[in-house]
């Protein structure tokens, strides 16, 4: 990033990142063995958090709150993930336990987001439209290089590249090869019994449809990302020209046990901060963790699908859980420069039942 | 106090093997932990460990049973959480020293081995057991509503694995000694007490210092291990088929669960101490006590026949079945399986066959279990007749052929003549009144109700009606009966629908009554399995068909004529005649079903409703399911109809499913607080009508301020 934008890191108060499952290779505080590995000064600290899917939101918001508070003046905040690496879960925590499961009713979230199709109506094919339109934009918004300017390749020690594209997509998705995706929570909804435990707060629906996929919820891929906030005047100290300003933050809990329904909370909560109307913002990226959370957010904020994830979102580009939230303000800053659009929102579903978003400016 | 305590057990030493037997003694022929049994196992391990030269201990029992578990009768007086900590930490202290002596330690059990006694063979380091299926072994703690709290729930996982413990455990399932040695309950079985010591003597002189597996260096556990995907992935589906199976209703069974998972990542020490933890506060709790009053002290007074006429022999031989549907068929069965001649007669040689072939499909199964040549000759004892005269010289009539009184009549006037001397008729009707159906009998002192339960070979309870001139010598041998062919019996007097039909009838009307109000089917069904309904109703209400409800309240109106308040009954009527869904024998009822499988609720009952109910909450209607049946058990009593509280527990638990750990609904009035159900009542009586209404014994108790089972 120094290299990249042209400043000397030694000016950074701290490193933040998000990163979800801390075990295994990314446990004990990633974040300052990053900062080490990168050849920052070792004066430069570093602090991983988790807010489960927010987090890499939450690193963006944590380092805008400590420039505008005054405590710090320059943070570099964004997150990782490496899904194929350290497994989903294999961190353990109470939501393993079962009389936490049965107090509090925790899912796993696919089956949360097949109860939200079920309560609010939504149908298979409803679903795997959005998710083929997922696939669409992202594959025309690859095309165009809208996502290039982002895009920092890894390469090996030779300089050869690893990864310098997004690989998640499929381009040729129809709705007929989605339609033939088999439910991927059915099994362990229905045999497995897990359903069973959303009956104590959502004691109306009798069964569960079974509507999401492995092609209309987000990909398993690994992902990092990095986002630079400073002050106005570290920014003229090192001669940096903003690209945007944070309006607005916002976290909220939610109902645990259908979990994703926070964004919404989330949004209303940063928008009244803003002093913002749904309408004033030009563009949304909601996270895509399932099809159907975008799709009732659209329906409950009255916001036209035009302006939401113009580029696709995390069915058809991933969503590596640490480094999402930081990588989709990158996303919709990138689209509101190629669009000369002004604001934007991002927003996340979180784990446990919390929704988390941010609004920015084009300065 | 020391005296008496250190008798229940017995030091014995080998002086040749330095081997020790430790005989369990209790008084009155009887193994039973309370506080005492503790200090005893202490002082007898204190004994122990001053003895050189050990070589090993031998755990036995000097009666017929090994251990039969915990006093109840402490359990049931016990409220004091620290006291009841203090006794459970020093039993299960005696189980640790017992097991740690340093030498190998066997368990003998010649005889059943239940809760804190297999438990105790739990902490011994090899189990021998008697090859003989009524020696029965497990840990049945969670069907009293307490969990195993003298390690049971730390060893057994820690030896057969987390799934097959927690399936044990959770549903409190006690199995024969061989099937006890299939999955691993015991090591080794042998063919008599003498070898059983044999066994115990050249295990411990092959295993000088045995430790448990527990207690040594580098312990695995049998996979998955505590900390593995696996294991975690096992307990979230563990835990979310549990809930699926008890709606939360059943304290017990999740509280075993939550201390199997818990103690797995604790040293063992402490994780003995968190299972203490998990096992006061229901050891003292009111639902405790109230699953061990009905399913312990009223159970096995019933089965003894307390309070109830006995007579030496029942002198049954022959028995005749009217009516060879499924009760008429499983009836025979059970009645051959008691050693009965048994005629099964119908008008239908169909039926006959069908009911036959029920017959040996029973004989097939039990083929399994006992050898084919038992089965056959059970099955040999039973004869499908088309013939009147085949039922001559019979002990034992039981009619169930269809309700209707003028059919009835006929039966009873042609089979009544072939009886034997001093034969009896009885009727399994479920709620035509038995003085009524004795009105065509020639001997009516020896006519007598028979309510058996479907399905009956499964179901527990008999409900033994008394017409109005009923003998006690025809009461005496019906019980006998009952008690051979292993039923648990309740007995009251006549009327419409005696104690159980009238019971179940307010609950399933008060389902569909709940659907004409509008409330959410799913929501009334859920509802019920919360308030430990074991079956919802509009699912049992397509299962017994609402054809038979209509027809039974149609029977009704000429006894009770219109003083019934079953505003339910409507909807049946309309579902039955508009809509022809009639239950799940008809392929639609309440429910949907495909290939007589059931799918779900049918989306179009929520036109068949009124407008939005006030209120509709889980908790409102799980209230209003239970209550109306209550009223209607306390309607009852004031009838006199029910003649003894232990017979309105039993009968709606064991032949309703009315919630299991409530302990009945007379337990379940007494935890609402009478004082505080009279007006809550009242209240429902003015909202929805006077099935609510409070009978007077429950105003007068509420006045006195007393409860049933003060």
């Amino acid at each position: 990033m120094p290299e990249r934008t042209g400043f000397d890191p030694c000016w950074v108060d701290d490193v933040v990142a998000g990163c979800v499952t801390q075990a295994g290779e990314q446990g004990a505080c990633v974040a300052r063995f990053a900062v080490l590995e990168a050849g920052y000064p070792r004066e430069v600290p570093g602090v991983t958090h988790n807010r489960f899917c927010g987090s890499g939101l939450e690193a963006v918001n944590h380092a805008a709150a400590m420039v505008a508070s005054g405590y710090q003046d320059l943070v570099v905040a964004g997150g990782v993930e490496s899904m194929s690496r350290v497994k989903m879960g294999s961190d353990g925590g109470a939501w393993w336990d079962a009389a936490t499961q049965w107090s509090i009713g925790a899912v796993p979230q696919g089956i949360s987001a097949d109860l939200i199709a079920t309560i609010h109506d939504f149908s298979r094919e409803e679903i795997d439209a959005f998710a083929l339109r997922s696939q669409r934009r992202a594959a025309a918004a690859q095309r165009a290089g809208a996502f290039e300017r982002s895009i920092v390749p890894v390469v090996d020690k030779a300089g050869l590249p690893l990864l310098a594209a997004d690989e998640h997509l499929r381009p040729d998705a129809s709705l007929e090869a989605l339609a033939s995706l088999k439910p991927a929570f059915a099994l362990m909804g229905e045999r497995f019994g897990l359903d069973a435990l959303t009956r104590r707060r959502y004691p109306q629906v009798e069964r569960i449809r079974h509507v999401h996929t492995a092609g209309n919820s987000s990909g398993i891929v690994d992902g990092a990302t990095a986002v630079l906030l400073g002050n106005q005047a570290v920014g003229l100290e090192l001669g940096l020209k903003p690209r945007a300003r944070v309006a607005a933050i916002s976290v909220v809990g939610s109902e645990p046990l259908i979990m994703l329904t926070g964004p919404m909370e989330a949004s209303r909560r940063a928008l009244a901060r803003a002093g913002m109307q749904p309408s004033d913002i030009d563009l949304y990226e909601v996270n895509e963790a399932f099809a159907v959370v975008p799709m009732l957010y659209m329906r409950e904020l009255g916001v036209d699908p035009d302006r939401v994830n113009v580029n696709g979102g995390a069915i058809a580009l991933g969503h590596p859980l640490g480094a999402t939230g930081a990588m989709l303000l990158g996303t919709v800053l990138d689209a509101l420069e190629d669009r000369g659009l002004a604001t934007g929102l991002v927003t996340l579903c979180i784990g446990g039942g919390m929704g988390i978003a941010t609004i920015i400016e084009r300065v | 106090m020391s005296d008496q305590s250190q008798a229940m057990v017995r030091i014995e030493l080998d002086e040749q093997s330095h081997i020790a037997t430790l005989w369990l003694q209790g008084a009155g022929g009887v193994n039973k932990i309370g506080p005492a049994f503790g200090q005893a196992l202490l002082a007898a391990l204190e004994q122990l460990q001053q003895l050189g030269g050990l070589s090993g201990v031998l755990v036995a029992s000097a009666h017929r049973d090994f251990c039969v578990g915990a006093d109840l009768d402490y359990v049931y007086r016990e409220r004091d959480a620290q006291s009841m900590f203090t006794m459970v930490s020093a039993l299960s202290r005696g189980y640790r020293q017992l097991e740690t002596l340093g030498v190998p330690v066997v368990a003998l059990l010649c005889g059943s081995a239940l809760g804190g006694g297999y438990e105790l063979a739990l902490a011994c380091h090899h189990r021998v057991a008697l090859d003989d299926t009524r020696v029965k072994l497990g840990l049945p703690e969670v069907t009293l509503g307490v969990i195993p709290g003298a390690g049971g729930t730390q060893r057994l996982p820690r030896m057969l694995g987390f799934q097959a413990a927690l399936e044990l455990i959770t549903q409190g399932r006690l199995l024969p000694a061989p099937a006890a040695k299939a999955k691993g309950l015991v090591d080794a079985l042998v063919a008599s007490p003498e070898a059983a010591f044999e066994a115990g003597r050249s295990w411990i002189l092959e295993h000088p210092g045995h430790q448990q597996p527990w207690d040594k260096k580098g312990f695995r556990w049998p996979p998955p291990a505590p900390d593995s995907e696996d294991a975690r992935n096992m307990f979230m589906a563990g835990s979310a088929m549990l809930y699926k199976k008890t709606a939360g209703a059943y304290p017990a069974a999740e509280a075993a669960f939550c201390a199997v998972q818990e103690g797995a990542r604790l040293s063992f020490d402490r994780a003995l101490e968190l299972e203490i933890r998990h096992f006061v506060p229901l050891g003292v709790s009111q639902g405790a006590k109230d699953m061990v009053r009905t399913f312990f002290f009223h159970k096995s007074a019933a089965d003894k026949l307390e309070g109830l006429p006995r007579v030496e022999s029942d002198e049954i031989r022959k028995v005749a079945v009217l009516g060879a549907g499924m009760m008429g068929a499983g009836l025979g069965w059970l009645c051959a399986r008691a050693g009965c001649d048994v005629v099964l007669r119908d008008i239908r040689q169909a039926a006959l066959d069908q009911g036959m072939a029920h017959c040996a499909d029973q004989a097939r199964r039990l083929a399994r279990k006992k050898g084919a040549d038992e089965a056959q000759r059970i099955l040999a004892r039973i004869r499908p007749s088309l013939e009147l005269e085949d039922l001559r010289g019979t002990d034992l009539v039981i009619e169930a052929v269809f309700e209707d009184v003028g059919l009835k009549h006929r039966v009873i006037r042609e089979v009544e003549p072939l009886l034997a001397p001093g034969g009896i008729f009885a009727s399994n009707t479920s709620a035509l009144p038995i003085t009524d159906l004795a009105q065509a009998s020639q001997r009516p002192e020896r006519f007598i109700g028979m309510h058996f339960f479907s399905p009956v070979e499964r179901m527990p309870l008999l409900e033994v009606i008394l017409g109005a001139v009923t003998d006690d010598a025809t009461l005496g041998r019906a019980l006998a009966f009952g008690r051979r062919i292993r039923k648990t019996p309740i007995v009251v007097n006549d009327g419409f629908g005696f104690f159980t039909s009238r019971v179940f009838a307010a609950y399933i009307l008060e389902g569909a009554q709940l659907v004409a109000e509008g409330h959410a089917p799913a929501l009334i069904e859920w509802a019920a399995r919360v308030a430990g309904m074991a079956v919802p109703p509009l699912q049992v209400f397509d299962e017994i068909s609402l054809r038979l409800g209509k027809h039974v309240v149609a029977g009704s109106r000429p006894y009770l004529g219109d003083q019934l308040d079953i505003p339910g009954a409507d909807l049946v009527v309309r579902m039955v005649d508009e809509f022809e869904r009639a239950g799940r024998a008809d392929g639609a009822g309440f429910y949907e079903y495909e290939d007589g499988r059931r799918r779900g609720l049918w989306p179009g009952l929520a036109d068949l409703a009124g407008g939005p109910p006030a209120e509709s909450t889980v908790e409102a209607l799980a209230f209003r399911l239970l209550a109306v049946q209550a009223c209607e058990v306390a309607r009852t009593l004031d009838e006199g109809i029910l003649r003894r509280n232990r017979d309105a527990e039993l009968g709606a638990v064991l032949g309703l499913g009315f919630a299991p750990a409530s302990g009945g609904p007379l337990a379940w009035m007494d935890r609402q607080g009478l004082a505080l159900l009279v007006p809550r009542l009242d209240q429902l009586a003015a909202d929805h009508g006077r099935r609510y209404a409070p009978a007077q014994v429950l105003r007068d108790m509420a006045e006195a301020g007393r409860g049933f089972f003060d």
